[in-house]
Formats: structure tokens, sequence, C-alpha cells
């Protein structure tokens, strides 16, 4: 028998894949959810860091900086600011954007408050503790 | 063309080359802003004009997509569409709705525009390409219902082919993977998981079916080749890009918080992912050899064949150098990403839309091909941004070898703004390219307007 | 003379691969799959051979064996079913497809107690990246087998209606050799994890 190559064998392989691998991926998924209480912080995303990614979300920070790696690359990585600067600088940062230096990417001021300052910072904290894999490579980001 | 409804493409396509003009402009602004840091500040933040730039060039080629469709599949059902008006329809509210929200991105400060459209409803903005109001999600949901609607009912009443149920099947996969954008959990890593549902089995999933099957139906159209070979290709060629794809979504899995099984599963699966993209390129290439015809439209052979070829550099190369997990821990959110992204989603989407456009424009004006000059003005277009978007890589991929180098790697470790700094030189050549890309998209929207002679076939 | 009267009767045409080529796509991509992770686990051993050594002894070994015997038959079964319909003999053909899927249903749930004992045991992909290849693996190629019993169900059930015949049965030879990869693939798999220290 020699190997024909027919449109309607093509076409099975196309569904039967699909559905095959889509199962694969929404077992890995369950099981992912399952695992990620030992690695996701959850015990430290308290109503003040959920505050705290609120304003990371409305100020659009993402659109300078990445979160784990993520986002824009205009500015720093923030997933592990909270270990390379600390709670006070953050603030201190923050309040005093932008820096107007000529020439220097530029931040806004955002206006925050000192409750809305402590929430990001807090939220902050809380993604900190999340077990990346040891990402990244070192304090910089 | 054959069916009179066909004719609601062409204000899709209109929309989509002024949408991607605006993308462009909003590109140039952010590449100046990467050396020049301060310039438009304040009235242009980066953040702002990024978001400008990856909606517009999301919701362009959603433009060209849904054009693509509504051409594509009258003709394969060999019926007209359901309801031109319906898609008229929607094109304009897809426009409005677009037009606001840039327009809001632009005029007024992003958490004031949250507090303006009922973000604390339902949280779902402040996400990197997810950015829209609340009301914008919902349009583009009604919007994309209508045309599933519309397009279905076509479908259904008339002949089921490969391609148009291929291009179906992508199309109500994207709608259906919209609606995780509604799902923004406090948890950081569940929200990052989910976000990838809508992104990565868009444009590493559905929105390849999309593509293979636009690419398909141009290629029956200018190759004469028989239907059923191009059919069978095609359902191989999405096959594997969703066995490589699903499980795929997982090297985005490594360093998110997620289980480390995911390096492993992720690396396996993501590096196959260049598999369908080099079958397209065999593909458009084996077609075009084995035609059995001279189509007068030249123009669009070249963007078909730009398609696979770019599309196999940008999304295939250019990912599978950075989806091995022992290599992405130091490449993860640098500007190796960005040079990735921008090839890939120019060489898959960016140029399949246009091979599109190409074949149906002239079509929708009433004639086989454009001139001989229009098409000479249009293909020197392609290869300028072709060309320029190449260059544009390399100088990215430059740029975030050292980045990486400087940042990751070396014994003292710089800082990021320190880092930027010694890699702007390569920041400055992104942008002068960019200018000549700019160049080439300008030459296209002439070359639309250059008369003379129908070009006949060979 | 010519040359095909010289070759033996059963071979009149050249010899090319068995059924629809479309499954030799959807082979090739799967033992590329099975044949990476096999190539990660070499690796990931090599770097960690106590660890390995130490999870591998909590593996049910006999179970192994057991499940490869199995899978060893009902390929043989298999070829038996080609061979039937080769001669035409669809019922015949349908009946070897049938006992083939037996035997693979016994695999299934061997598998299935084998997992839930390491489940009980509160094993899981994330305990150690020995488990994580053991389950990881063992599960991909679970799903395998009941996609190959699905393949084989649906060909016996047309074969018995008589939609395959001596001249035309290209739809047994692909779900046939779809079934022969997963067998291989076992083959492979077992004396690497299971064995090898």
């Amino acid at each position: 028998m020699s190997s024909a190559f027919t449109k309607s064998a093509a076409r099975n392989i196309f569904y039967g894949g699909a559905v095959f691998f889509f199962l694969l991926l929404v077992g890995l998924s369950f099981d992912t959810m399952q695992t990620l209480p030992k690695r996701d912080n959850r015990e430290n995303l308290s109503e003040s860091a959920i505050r705290g990614k609120h304003i990371w979300e409305t100020r659009n920070c993402i659109g300078c900086h990445t979160l784990l790696g993520e986002g824009a690359y205009f500015a720093p990585e923030l997933g592990n600011v909270y270990t390379r600067r600390g709670p006070e600088f953050i603030k201190a940062w923050i309040q005093s954007q932008p820096t107007g230096v000529p020439g220097r990417r530029q931040m806004p001021n955002f206006n925050l408050t000192d409750a809305q300052l402590n929430d990001l910072v807090e939220f902050f904290k809380y993604t900190a503790g999340i077990d990346t894999a040891k990402w990244p490579p070192n304090v910089e980001g | 063309m054959k069916y009179q409804s066909q004719a609601v493409a062409k204000p899709y396509f209109i929309a989509a080359i002024g949408l991607f003009l605006g993308q462009i402009l909003f590109g140039l602004i952010m590449g100046l802003q990467y050396v020049v840091g301060d310039y438009l500040f304040p009235a242009i933040p980066f953040n702002v004009a990024r978001m400008v730039h990856t909606n517009l060039l999301i919701v362009w080629l959603l433009f060209g997509f849904m054009g693509a469709a509504y051409y594509l599949i009258p003709e394969e059902a060999e019926r007209e569409l359901f309801s031109p008006k319906l898609a008229l329809a929607m094109f304009w509210i897809f426009l409005v709705a677009g037009a606001a929200t840039i327009l809001g991105y632009l005029l007024v400060p992003y958490a004031t525009l949250a507090e303006m459209t009922g973000n604390n409803i339902l949280a779902t903005m402040g996400r990197e390409f997810l950015e829209q109001p609340l009301p914008t999600k919902v349009g583009i949901v009604i919007v994309a219902l209508a045309m599933l609607f519309n397009l279905s009912m076509t479908v259904l009443k008339g002949r089921k082919t490969a391609i148009n149920l291929v291009l179906l099947l992508g199309l109500w996969g994207l709608a259906i993977f919209f609606l995780f954008s509604f799902y923004n959990p406090a948890n950081l890593v569940k929200d990052k998981f989910y976000w990838w549902w809508v992104v990565h089995l868009w444009v590493e999933g559905v929105w390849e079916l999309i593509m293979g099957a636009m690419l398909a139906f141009v290629l029956i159209k200018v190759t004469g080749v028989d239907r059923e070979v191009i059919e069978k290709w095609l359902y191989i060629i999405i096959a594997m890009a969703l066995i490589s794809g699903l499980i795929g979504t997982g090297h985005h899995y490594y360093w998110i918080g997620t289980p480390e099984y995911w390096q492993w599963w992720g690396s396996v699966f993501s590096a196959m992912e260049p598999i369908p993209f080099f079958m397209m390129t065999l593909f458009a290439f084996n077609m075009v050899n084995r035609r059995r015809r001279e189509h007068p439209n030249q123009a669009a052979v070249l963007w078909a064949l730009g398609t696979g070829v770019m599309a196999f550099l940008g999304a295939g190369v250019w990912g599978f150098l950075h989806t091995l997990a022992p290599v992405n821990f130091y490449t993860h959110g640098s500007q190796i990403t960005a040079a990735h992204g921008h090839m890939a989603f120019y060489g898959a989407y960016a140029l399949v839309v246009l091979t599109m456009i190409s074949y149906t424009m002239p079509i929708l004006r009433g004639r086989e091909a454009n001139s001989r000059k229009a098409q000479v003005v249009e293909m020197w277009a392609f290869w300028l941004m072709t060309i320029a978007m190449v260059f544009i890589t390399l100088f990215l991929t430059a740029a975030g070898i050292l980045q990486i180098w400087l940042q990751r790697i070396a014994a003292e470790p710089m800082g990021f703004m320190a880092a930027q700094d010694q890699v702007a030189l390569f920041y400055w050549m992104r942008e002068i390219t960019g200018l000549v890309f700019f160049t080439g998209l300008v030459l296209y929207i002439v070359s639309f307007f250059i008369k003379g002679e129908e070009a006949r076939a060979s | 003379m010519n040359i095909a009267a010289t070759l033996p009767a059963s071979h009149d045409q050249p010899r090319t691969l068995p059924g629809d080529l479309a499954i030799w796509f959807f082979i090739f991509a799967e033992l590329l799959v099975f044949g990476v992770f096999f190539l990660a686990y070499a690796f990931a051993r090599a770097r960690n051979v106590e660890l390995f050594d130490a999870s591998q002894l909590q593996l049910d070994r006999i179970s192994g064996a057991i499940n490869t015997a199995l899978l060893i038959s009902s390929s043989y079964f298999v070829v038996r079913a080609v061979d039937r319909i080769r001669h035409g003999a669809s019922h015949a053909c349908a009946g070897w497809l049938v006992a083939a899927m037996t035997l693979g249903g016994a695999f299934l749930v061997l598998k299935l107690t084998e997992f839930a004992g390491k489940f009980a045991a509160g094993i899981t992909m994330s305990t150690n990246t020995f488990f994580m290849f053991y389950i990881g693996l063992g599960f991909f190629h679970f799903m395998h087998v009941v996609l190959g019993m699905i393949i084989l169900g649906w060909v016996a059930h047309k074969a018995w209606r008589g939609g395959y015949s001596a001249a035309n049965h290209a739809g047994v030879e692909t779900g046939a050799s779809y079934w022969h990869m997963v067998d291989l693939v076992w083959i492979v798999l077992f004396p690497l994890i299971y064995v090898m220290h």
C-alpha cells in the first residue's frame, strides 16, 4: 500500500491533535492551580497589597516597567524592587518624580497619598516574595 | 468581485491602513523617547505613546482580519454575506469606539479614564495590551459576536470549504479567548497565567489559523493550484501550530511563580513552534512554483512569499532563539523580547493582512490588478518596510545582548538605567531605520493613488 | 518480462510509508517531542544521579513490565489485524483490533492504579525532577494510549461494518502505524525511567 495523503486524514489530525493538546493544557493548568499555594505568596496578599495592585494597574505602571519580566522595557524591573531598594526609597522616589533631568527618561508624578504609597509598597513586597524560580539573575532585574 | 456584499471589506481595509499609519507615528515617538527621554513629556509620556502604539496595532490587524473574512467567506461559501448592513454597522461602531479609546488614552490621565469608564465595576484596565476601558472591551465582544454571527450564518447556508471553516474556527477562537481579558484576579500569578490565555493563545494559537486560511485563499487565487492540495497542507500546518503552540504556552510560565515543570514542558513544545511557520514558507514557495497561471497581480505574490519568510524569521527563528528556559532566564524581559515581538508581528500578521489587501483591493476597485507602475511602487514599499524591519530587529537584538551582558551576566552587574545609556547607539540606529520603515509605509499608501492601465496576465 | 513479476505478489507497488502521509506528520512530531524529552531526562539524570536513583526505587517495576508485555502483545494483534484486512477478512480484522484494545484497556487500568498510588502518597510533578519526568511523561504517554484506543475503536467499527477491503484499507494501516508508535515510545520509556540506574 503506498501512502496517500488525503485532506480528510489531515483534517482529522488537526481536530484530534487540537482537542488532545487542549485537554493536556487544561490538565496541566489544573495541576498548576493546585500547586500555586506553595509558590505564589498568597499568604501575603493582604487587602493593602490588593489595593496596591489596583494602583499599579490604574496608573499603568506596566506601560514603562516590567513586573516579573513582563511589560515595557523603558524603565527598571519592579518585581524585585522591594529587595533592591526597600520601602522608604520606593516611596521617596515616586514622590519626587519627575526628575526633570534634561534628556533622561521621565516618570510622571501620580500624586499618590501616603496611604496609596504604602499600599503600592505592600504590593511590591508581596510580589518580591513570589517564588519565581530564582529569576531575575541578580538584584538589578 | 463575485458577490456584491464583498464590497464591505473595503472600508475595513482602508481603516486598517489608516490605523497602521497611526501606529507607526507613535512608534517613532517612542523610539525617540528611548534616546531623548523627555521628548513630549509630560504631554505624551512613554506609557501613553506605547498603549496607543500597541492598541492601534491590534485594532488595525483586527480590522484587517475582519475585512479579509468579509471578502473571503462569501467567495468561499459561494453566496452573498448574510448581512452586509450589519457588517457596515459594526465597522462604524468599532472605528468610533477605537478612536474614542485612543483619544481617551491621549487626553485623559489613565487613572481618571478608569474612574470615568466604570473600572470600579469590574477592574480590567492596566494590563499590557489590555489597557482598554471596560466599555471598549465590551464593545469588542459585541462587534466580534456580530461578525461571527454574520459569517457563521453565511457559511451555514453556503459551501463549506476547509478555508472558510479554518478561518471561522480561528475567529471564534479569537473571540472566546478574548473573554479571558475580563478575568483579572488579585493573585498576581493567576493574573499573569490567564493573561497569556488571551495573548499567547491568540498570536501563537488561533491567529495562526486565521493567517493560514488567508494565505491559502490568496495562494489558490494567484497560483491556480488545485484546492485539494492547498487545503490538505493548510490542515497539516495548523495542526502543527496547535500541537506545538498549546503546550508551548508554557514558555511564558518559567519565571512568574508557576511550577517549575513548565520550564521543561514549555521548552520542548515551544521549540517546535517554528515548524508550522517553516511549513508555511515551503507552502508559499512551492505553490507559487507549481502555479498554473501567471496572475497579473505580481505584487500580491510578493507579499505572500514575504509573509512566509518574515513570519518564519521573526516568529520562528527569533522566537526559537529565546524560547528555551536556560536561555530565557537571561533574556526574559529584555530588548531581545522587543526584537522578536516586532519582527514576529510584522512578518506574520501585518504581512498577511497586507497580502490580502494587495490581492483584494484592486478587485474591490474594479480590476484584476493594478497598473505595472502602481505595482512597482507597491513592491518598493514591501522591500523598504521589510528590510527596515530586519534591521530594526538586528539593532534591538544587539541592544539586548549588550544589555543582558551588562545587567545580568557581568561580574559587576550594571543597573537598568546605566545599561540603557550604554546601548543608546543601537536605539538611534533603530530610530533612523524606523524612519525608513515609515517611508515605506507612506510609499505603500501612495501606491493606491497611482493610475495607469491595468496589468494583464503575461 | 517485467520487473514487477519478479517481486513477491504482495508487493506489486513500491513500498512507502503505510497508511496516510498525514498521520506520519503527526507521528514525526510526537517522536520529536518524546525524543527530546528522553534526552532531557538523560541530561537531568546525569546532573542528579543520586536523587533519580533514590526516587526510582519507589516505582513499581512489575507493573511496568506487565504493561510492556501488554503493549507489545497488543501491537502483535494489530499486525494480525492489518494482515487480515489485506486478505479482505474485515470481521477478523475487527476482531484482532478489539483484542488489541482489550490489552490496551488493561494497560490503562494498571497505569491508573499505579498513578493513584503515587498521588495518594502525595507525589506530584512538583515533588522533584525525577517525578516530574515520571508523572509528566507517564501521563503524556497515557493520553496517547487513550487516543490510540479511540483510533483503533473507530477503525474496528468501520471494519466490522465492511468499510474496508483488500484493495482499500489505508485507514487500518494509518491507525496501526499510530498504535505502533505509542508502543515504541513505551518500549523506550519503560527501561529509561523504570529500570536504568
